[in-house]
């Protein structure tokens, strides 16, 4: 009976050369092997469908290797110094009027436009993070259940991609500690692209954008905050605006607050309609002192709110889902 | 959480509009999801008498019965004595009963808001009219009763409404729990009304009974009571339980109570169980009752109860007659050694209350909120208990609510107290005082607050705050252990005088401007400018399948994985940004768009990279570019490299570009193939990027049109090259530059940046510059010929035709020098 390996030598020289060598595979004698299996002796079939099982993985090895030769001896080298291909001549940019930039990072550059202009230095957020950032030096415990509400991804090692720009809060008081200590209050925006373990839907994402702001002073207060939220969207919307606010928990403020803004006439808003923008409130103790500031002698507060609703608001975006779909079907209807 | 507006006023003033309730206590205290108006099911309900009972002849249910409605009811048949006759098939109707008659015309509150509302009628059974119905509970749409119709148990007249008898002109409150995970307080209804005194500007009393924290308790003292003991201090705070035996008489929860549970959506059960819910809802205590006897057994007799850490292997009996294997992290609640309840979860099957229960043992305790909350998630346990446990009560709030339950158990249950009560309390709780200056409050809040108001704000809700001058003392009450530091009275006087009260206002600033940085204002410049060139912006995902890897040819093993991802697509970091973008090529040309670019700036993560100083991985910065056209032929690449080289050249860098040759394996090259890509780099070698088209197996994977090319380089190392260059201005000749074409025939193998390079700048101090115009290869050589346009320009004169040929001869004879280059 034929065996594996008066075969084997003549399958692979065949791949070695063979112009199209998947067809080695086809080989009437390979087949034989096969259908033979269930002829043998059921004693042996057990090892033998196994050898020959390993028999084809080589193959299939060999023929990958062979394909990945071919494909790379088709290919022509080019001149890459050159300013365009010797037989079809010049090239030209793509047409200006289908280019387009990504509305969400518009957005966000009006966004920090405007709070750089109020003073705040803004800080591109990490993607990648510790614990320690996101969660422990803003005053959740561990297994605080205020975490739960987060629905954090985490890697292997531990990591987290955050959840809330808020994770560059601590870095941002560190380094502001010096300045303010010599009389400069801290003020500064973080914005970046954050996560949520959760399913994608109309109105639900696992990866969106938000801006965090922080400002720390010797007299900050709860009316500094809602005045300088206040004008941020005065500003945002080019109108005067109505404020109200609804008492929340979060750890890292106290108090802690939703912040609401009456509904802009740009968005065609009416009176007593309210849309919910943010979450903020005056930093806690606990968050300063992590950051080495003293909180008797310091207060500060915070703030921080999606990206994507301001513009799906500005534009009537119906679905949150465009954002990272590189459709170009929406991309262009910014161009 | 639902919370009935009629049961809220039993314990404080409520005269506001509900619609004005509801936006007080959202910008007060939470957030109200919505608003049912339960009056509207009830509108037609009346109280009635059952005034004759007699059994329908040849029915072996249905009973003949006259009721008297006080003569209230309209447009309904009415006998002599102005009674209605119904015919009712309930096994408890009886002659001189209260009931609750719905009239014709009426509807069924069961089908009230439904597809299919049931409107009743006069119509024929068995002979005789039967004008509307006596109803169930179930058809009351009050809990699910339907082996009887509800009897009224309390005085009532005839014709009265139903509904304002049992309160039912209620409204219930839908609130969102999640704002309130920190206020175990208010997870009960005197709670809640305590806040809503509270933030109205009134002073609110609790019902003694709640306040007492050391009651005492009447027992038969009939047994011993139990020995409790808490086995680990980590997991309970707090675990009391006391006897109590069957009286003697049965138990009957009132209707009244029984409407208040299922108002706030928990059923009623029976007489005791209906106890410890009525007051969980109240007070917010969960309490649980275990068969005491059926615990007994458990343990040869010994009434021995241990609070204890599950063991590894141990399994328990719910009461819902599901087995779950119980972790070592779960508390239980054992007899002797043998678990009878999932502590604050749910009790064991094996204790539960029955028909034939005649003594009981009622638990009311606290339990570790962490402990429980991972107990919660493991075993997917989401009771209206566990939802108040893991809010963490405070331990002082088990003896009240165990005596008033105590209290009820005699009067609705049957059971009186035989044991004293046992107790484990390892550590008592303490009172927390705190002291506040008023300046400091006003100084957070930025507010003008008198001492005077702000003592009046906490008292409102029942804290003990006094002080005439700056500084106020505050006994917390014990309800409220979330009150810890001075920050926490801020906020309180903030909530409960409204926030919206403060004024808002600007921070007292210096002038100094801000910038975005400079690496956000280049990358502005960039998005901006690649735009122009006519690409689309896209934003794709952080996270890639490990397949998209993969067939990117990049190695998985040096991503960093997610490992509790609900979506399969969100496995690894991905390591650059060039294969986002390939996945989306493919849609995008069957979507009708044969000819486009895309790009995206945005950050990538690989474990080649070691972590920084703060222990977290390195941050990259990338911008990759793709560009495809289905239909085009010629080489992609240089429509690739046309627009880097207009990107560079808005920045004033010029780029170098030489093959990639070696690739190594590096994520960033892997897709490229190397004999059709060039590393790019600036004019002094620094980094920039990789450019070129993607392998064959990489264009098959993503289905990618032949003529698809990209770039991928980074954004940080071109911030470095425009902040090294300074500004580059050089003035313009006032004298005309003057043109002449030279075609160079060189070998098809040397590249064009060397035939450019040997092109000189200048010459003396004329300005040469090169702009290419033609290459063309002869067919059949090894030859390329290319045409370039040299521009001569003078400072200082006009150059003349002679002095251009000379020039032009200089230039040549340098290029031929250097190269193996002819003209032609």
């Amino acid at each position: 009976m034929e065996s594996i390996d008066t075969l084997r030598q003549e399958l692979l020289d065949a791949i070695a050369v063979h112009e199209s060598p998947r067809e080695v595979l086809k080989h009437a004698r390979l087949r034989e092997l096969f259908l033979s299996i269930s002829t043998r002796d059921p004693s042996e079939r057990a090892a033998f469908g196994k050898a020959l099982n390993e028999f084809k993985n080589e193959l299939e090895t060999r023929i990958a290797d062979r394909e990945a030769e071919l494909e790379n001896s088709d290919v022509e080298s080019i001149d890459v110094t050159a300013p365009w291909d010797i037989t079809h001549g010049q090239v030209e940019l793509l047409p200006t009027e289908q280019g387009s930039r990504h509305p969400l990072m518009r957005e966000l550059e009006r966004v920090i436009d405007i709070f750089t202009r109020m003073g705040f230095e803004a800080i591109e957020s990490r993607q990648i993070d510790d614990d320690f950032h996101m969660f422990g030096s803003l005053n959740f415990p561990e297994d605080h259940p205020a975490r739960d509400g987060y629905d954090t991804f985490r890697t292997e090692e531990g990591f987290i991609p955050p959840a809330h720009t808020s994770t560059m809060q601590h870095r941002i008081l560190k380094a502001g500690k010096e300045k303010l200590e010599a009389g400069t209050p801290i003020a500064a925006v973080s914005y970046g692209r954050v996560f949520r373990n959760e399913d994608v839907d109309a109105t639900h994402e696992h990866t969106f954008y938000q801006c965090e702001g922080v400002y720390v002073s010797t007299e900050a207060t709860l009316g500094e905050m809602l005045g300088t939220l206040k004008r941020f969207f005065e500003t945002y919307y080019s109108q005067q605006l109505k404020i109200k606010t609804q008492p929340a928990y979060f750890p890292f403020v106290e108090p802690g607050l939703e912040f609401a803004i009456e509904k802009p006439a740009a968005l065609g808003g009416a009176p007593g309609e309210w849309l919910e923008m943010l979450g903020c409130g005056m930093i806690h103790p606990n968050v300063l002192s992590a950051a080495g500031i003293d909180p008797t002698k310091y207060r500060g507060f915070a703030w921080g709110g999606g990206i994507e609703r301001l513009v799906m608001l500005k534009y009537g975006i119906e679905d949150l889902r465009h954002f990272e779909s590189a459709k170009l079907s929406f991309l262009r209807k910014f161009a | 959480m639902i919370i009935s507006l009629n049961w809220l006023k039993k314990y404080t003033d409520i005269t506001m509009p509900v619609d004005e309730l509801v936006t007080l206590i959202g910008s007060r205290l939470v957030e109200i999801e919505d608003v049912e108006y339960l009056g509207e099911k009830y509108r037609d309900v009346l109280i009635a008498r059952v005034v004759e009972c007699a059994a329908v002849e040849g029915s072996d249910h249905l009973n003949l019965t006259k009721i008297d409605d006080g003569g209230v009811a309209a447009d309904v048949a009415r006998d002599e004595h102005g009674y209605v006759q119904v015919v009712c098939g309930a096994p408890n109707v009886a002659a001189g009963m209260l009931v609750a008659w719905l009239p014709p015309g009426s509807t069924v509150p069961e089908t009230f808001g439904t597809k299919e509302p049931f409107i009743l009628g006069a119509r024929e059974l068995r002979g005789f009219i039967s004008n509307g119905m006596i109803a169930s509970a179930r058809e009351l749409a009050l809990y699910d009763e339907h082996e009887g119709i509800i009897v009224v148990d309390k005085d009532a007249a005839p014709g009265t409404p139903f509904a304002e008898v049992y309160g039912l002109d209620d409204y219930l409150l839908n609130i969102e729990n999640k704002s309130l995970t920190h206020r175990p307080d208010c997870f009960g209804v005197i709670g809640f009304a305590r806040e809503v005194a509270a933030i109205s500007g009134h002073a609110f009393k609790t019902p003694d009974w709640l306040t007492d924290v050391q009651p005492v308790i009447t027992t038969t003292g009939a047994v011993e009571a139990p020995k409790v003991h808490i086995d680990d201090d980590q997991i309970s705070d707090r675990y009391q339980a006391i006897v109590l035996h069957s009286h003697g008489q049965a138990g009957q929860t009132p209707l009244e109570i029984k409407t208040y549970l299922s108002r706030s959506g928990v059923r009623p059960i029976s007489p005791i169980v209906d106890v410890t819910n009525y007051l969980m809802l109240l007070s917010g205590q969960p309490l649980h009752a275990f068969d005491y006897d059926k615990v007994l057994a458990l343990n040869n007799g010994q009434g021995d109860i241990h609070v204890r850490l599950a063991r590894s292997g141990e399994t328990l009996k719910l009461l819902d007659g599901k087995t779950i294997d119980l972790h070592t992290t779960d508390i239980v609640i054992a007899s002797g050694d043998t678990p009878i309840g999932l502590a604050g979860a749910m009790g064991g099957f094996d204790t539960e209350i029955d028909d034939t229960t005649n003594s009981v043992i009622l638990e009311s305790a606290t339990f570790n909120l962490y402990r429980l909350r991972s107990t919660q998630m493991r075993h997917g346990i989401f009771s209206e208990a566990i939802t108040r446990f893991t809010k963490g009560q405070p331990a002082e709030l088990t003896a009240p609510v165990l005596a008033e339950a105590v209290q009820l158990m005699s009067k609705n249950a049957g059971l009186d107290a035989s044991s004293t009560v046992a107790e484990a309390y390892p550590t008592p709780s303490d009172n927390i005082h705190i002291t506040v200056e008023a300046s400091a409050v006003n100084a957070a809040l930025g507010t003008k607050f008198a001492t005077s108001d702000i003592v009046e704000l906490l008292g409102n809700a029942e804290f003990d705050a006094s002080g005439a001058e700056e500084a106020i003392a505050i006994a917390v009450p014990y309800w409220r252990k979330d009150i810890h530091i001075a920050e926490d009275i801020y906020e309180e006087v903030g909530r409960l005088n409204g926030f919206d009260m403060i004024e808002p206002k600007l921070p007292v600033r210096d002038f100094s401007a801000v910038m975005p940085s400079d690496f956000e204002q280049l990358r502005t410049h960039m998005r901006t400018n690649l735009a122009r060139a006519g690409a689309n912006e896209v934003l794709t995902y952080t996270f890639v399948h490990g397949d998209t890897m993969k067939a990117a040819l990049q190695n998985s093993d040096e991503a960093y994985r997610i490992v509790n991802s609900i979506s399969p697509d969100l496995q690894y970091y991905r390591q650059s940004l060039t294969p986002s973008l390939l996945t989306h090529i493919h849609a995008n040309i069957k979507a009708g768009y044969p000819h486009f670019a895309l790009y995206e700036f945005n950050k990538f993560h690989t474990k080649r990279h070691d972590v920084t100083d703060e222990a977290v991985p390195k941050e990259l910065d990338g911008l990759a570019f793709v560009i495809t056209d289905s239909k085009a032929k010629g080489v992609a690449y240089y429509e690739a490299k046309r627009h880097l080289d207009f990107l560079l050249s808005t920045m004033g860098i010029e780029a170098v570009y030489e093959p990639l040759e070696e690739q190594g394996d590096y994520p960033v090259t892997m897709p490229f193939e190397p004999k059709r890509s060039a590393r790019v780099w600036s004019k002094d070698r620094s980094r920039i990027g990789v450019i070129g088209e993607y392998k064959a197996s990489v264009r098959r994977a993503f289905k990618l049109p032949e003529h698809t090319a990209g770039f991928e380089i980074a954004p940080q190392a071109l911030l470095a090259l425009t902040q090294q260059q300074g500004p580059s201005y050089s003035p313009s000749s006032r004298f005309p530059s003057v043109g002449r074409d030279i075609c160079f025939q060189i070998p098809a193998s040397v590249p064009y940046a060397q035939l450019m390079a040997a092109i000189p700048s200048s010459e003396a101090d004329i300005v040469i510059t090169v702009e290419p115009l033609d290459m063309y290869q002869p067919p059949e050589t090894d030859l390329k010929n290319i045409t370039v346009r040299l521009s001569f320009v003078s400072m200082n004169k006009t150059l003349v035709g002679a002095e251009v040929n000379e020039l032009v001869g200089r230039v040549i004879e340098t290029v031929t020098s250097h190269i193996d280059a002819r003209i032609i």
